[in-house]
């Protein structure tokens, strides 16, 4: 059955290394998603597993057997890019088909074949269209339709969904999901969307500068970075920098300007310069009571949720997460604490590079 | 003052109608997002203001003097495209004093202009770099910059942040939106993501086949949208079909298909109406009784966690439950109650309602 593995695999393009000592598995019909922002190297990971780029190092195995110098057609993984590269003037049902005829199938059987695939994506009824006559989702599932009418178990995606509008993106995470699932495929999906991965995944890859900074279930890389930077990248956080001055029941963390914030507890000795980051989804904001003081600086409106700026303290920046039930309670101006549970604010040495360089996604 | 009127503009390419009879008018100061679909004509509205194109029908006033068909570099827009589309061989202190060089003012005055735009996006410390050697986001910072630097009081943005990385796009948004009420300029941006529309805009103006679909605050269009459309468009919703089954003095009950009952938000409907009832996630709650329904799927969102479930009445009903409660197991029966000043009720579309929800 098809896993993947890739052990210390390094591409280098000149003195840049696109993928600098990868190690990474996926496992038979999971869905992994590699995320991380543009440039990390994610897609030159995806070409290596598929490949379409050799690797300068390191080996990739499918069900443990090595292919890393394996050509393209005989690997049984099939790529589907963010540009659906459709033939414009073949119709739907002749680009699903490309792959079989090639390989001389019967007409019967292609029939079949592309009937089944069309049903699957629901384009049965424009199976005659041609390309430029689809709307870009429509585009999206034949291109899916043909990668997987090459009856390949591993489906490779390379930031599928881009291309399409925010809203239809959100309907079609749930049916490439479900697609996938229903038939058995080991998927490897990249993206730079944090949402859409946490939504899609069994498993995440966070991925920065060629490197794997964490692999772990949606819950595990949201719920317990192992870096200040996937803590931000995965869902935005606070962070606060000081010195641990108490350990016990939490760690307390203080500041130059002695102001004191609670945490989970961490294996930091008493005296250490450290950083706390908090989840701006998991920081509450209250009229009355927390652990620190500030003014509303901002307010967004998203919807269920109300973005929120505040300055804390004259110089902290914390952004909060409000539900739009509360959004009478505060207003540009309006004095508020805010406050966490201290199990969900988590504790790491300060970054080699500083915080800030830590802390770019761009 | 820049106060843009739109008067019943239609634009026609051929057979094809991309915009029809369009009256809009964006006040002084006002952000105003046009959002929509791909194909909604969202596109053809700006470039027509912009005087990219001139309209087939209408006319387009600026400060109430009609500039219909005056070409866009006799106008006094900052337009900033979705393509990041800087001069490449020009540093950025050149390429955001590019306005002012074309309109011949003194060296040292362009400079100024420059300097100050750099610094209000905060790039003012990298101005001998080239395009280059910045990221996108970057970049669309500078584009922006320039857009501004031109002196113009309207700045026209088209699809701004969609090439840009989800997570620099969030952090781009704020950023825009700051530094343009600082300036108390007006703004008309377009976009097809219905989040980054919510948190920028003033007012959004939701498109749909070439024509206007509802325009409200944000806040409006969320809670309580008069179509259908919107309500699916904006935010995600649960849609549930029914009829009014009765009403009395205080409230309004619709059955649902398997003969349960819904209270809802006070409506005109009349019994026996059939109607289409939209509540988000988040006003869907559990209880011991209510809306039988079993569930299919839970999804980790981060902060909270997303149940998918099928009601007895063949809805499909999803909400959320906060991330340290307990869970439902997949096949579990809950019992499913909306709040109701949420729940609102529509017309049950002719068309049919996938129909009337078409994204594409």
């Amino acid at each position: 059955m098809p896993s993947i593995r890739l052990s210390e695999v390094t591409k280098k393009y000149g003195s840049t290394r696109a993928a600098d000592g990868l190690n990474l598995e996926v496992q038979d019909k999971e869905y992994l998603c590699i995320l991380g922002p543009t440039g990390a190297g994610k897609t030159t990971a995806l070409r290596m597993v598929c490949g379409l780029t050799l690797p300068s190092s390191g080996r990739i195995f499918f069900d443990e057997q090595d292919v890393t110098g394996m050509e393209v057609e005989r690997r049984e993984a099939v790529m589907l890019s963010q540009v659906y590269s459709l033939f414009p003037h073949m119709d739907v049902q002749q680009n699903v088909l490309f792959g079989p005829s090639i390989k001389e199938w019967s007409e019967k059987d292609c029939n079949r074949l592309a009937r089944s695939m069309l049903e699957m994506v629901h384009l049965s009824n424009r199976a005659q269209a041609l390309p430029h006559e689809l709307s870009g989702g429509m585009q999206q599932r034949t291109a899916l339709a043909r990668a997987l009418a090459s009856g390949s178990k591993v489906l490779l995606l390379d930031e599928p969904l881009r291309a399409l509008d925010a809203r239809l993106r959100i309907e079609l995470r749930k049916e490439l999901r479900s697609l996938a699932k229903s038939l058995e495929l080991t998927c490897i999906h990249v993206t730079h969307d944090q949402d859409e991965a946490l939504v899609m995944a069994d498993r995440i890859a966070v991925l920065r500068r060629g490197k794997v900074m964490q692999v772990g279930t949606p819950k595990e890389v949201f719920e317990n970075p192992n870096s200040p930077f996937v803590a931000n990248f995965v869902g935005q956080s606070n962070f606060f920098t000081g010195k641990v001055v108490s350990k016990g029941e939490w760690t307390i963390v203080e500041d130059q300007r002695g102001v004191r914030v609670p945490a989970r507890p961490c294996d930091m000795e008493i005296g250490e310069e450290v950083v706390m980051a908090v989840k701006v989804g998991n920081t509450r904001i209250k009229s009355d009571e927390g652990f620190l003081k500030g003014t509303v600086e901002r307010m967004l409106y998203e919807g269920s949720n109300v973005h929120v700026d505040l300055v804390l303290c004259d110089y902290l920046r914390f952004s909060v997460k409000m539900p739009n039930r509360k959004i009478g309670e505060f207003e540009v101006g309006s004095p508020a604490y805010v406050s966490w549970n201290p199990r969900e604010a988590l504790v790491f040495p300060i970054p080699p590079e500083g915080l800030e360089e830590e802390l770019k996604v761009d | 003052m820049p106060k843009v009127s739109l008067e019943n503009i239609s634009m026609r390419f051929g057979d094809i109608t991309a915009v029809s009879n369009i009256d809009l008018v964006i006040k002084d100061g006002e952000y105003v997002t046009i959002l929509g679909p791909s194909g909604c004509g969202k596109t053809t509205l700006i470039k027509m203001i912009s005087g990219i194109l001139v309209p087939s029908e209408g006319r387009v006033l600026i400060d109430g003097k009609d500039v219909t068909g005056l070409p866009i570099e006799d106008r006094d827009n900052g337009y900033v495209f979705q393509n990041i589309a800087l001069f490449p061989h020009l540093n950025l202190e050149k390429n955001v004093a590019y306005g002012q060089r074309v309109r011949d003012r003194p060296k040292d005055k362009q400079k100024e202009v420059s300097h100050r735009y750099l610094e209000l996006v905060n790039m003012l410390d990298r101005m001998q770099m080239l395009p280059g050697e910045l990221s996108g986001g970057e970049q669309q910072k500078v584009a922006i910059a320039r857009a501004l630097a031109s002196g113009s009081r309207l700045l026209l943005l088209d699809e701004p942040l969609s090439a840009l990385d989800a997570r620099v796009r969030v952090d781009l948004r704020y950023d825009i939106r700051r530094l343009v009420k600082d300036l108390g300029i007006t703004v008309i941006h377009v976009t097809h993501d219905q989040e980054e529309a919510m948190s920028v805009s003033d007012r959004i103006v939701l498109m749909r086949n070439g024509s206007i679909v509802e325009s409200d605050a944000p806040m409006n269009l969320y809670r309580s949208p008069n179509n259908i459309f919107t309500a699916y468009f904006i935010g995600e919703t649960n849609l549930l079909l029914g009829a009014v089954s009765r009403r009395d003095e205080k409230n309004v009950y619709v059955m649902l298909r398997d003969g349960s009952e819904v209270r809802v938000k006070e409506t005109p409907f009349k019994r026996h109406d059939a109607v289409v009832l939209s509540v988000r996630p988040e006003y869907v709650y559990t209880a011991n009784e209510g809306l039988k329904a079993e569930v299919e799927e839970i999804i980790f969102m981060g902060t909270y966690w997303r149940i998918r479930t099928t009601a007895e009445s063949e809805d499909k009903v999803e909400y959320n439950v906060p991330i340290d409660n307990d869970l439902p197991c997949i096949g579990d029966v809950v019992y499913l109650v909306f709040n109701r000043k949420m729940t609102m009720a529509y017309e049950r579309p002719r068309q049919g309602l996938e129909e009337a929800i078409k994204l594409e």
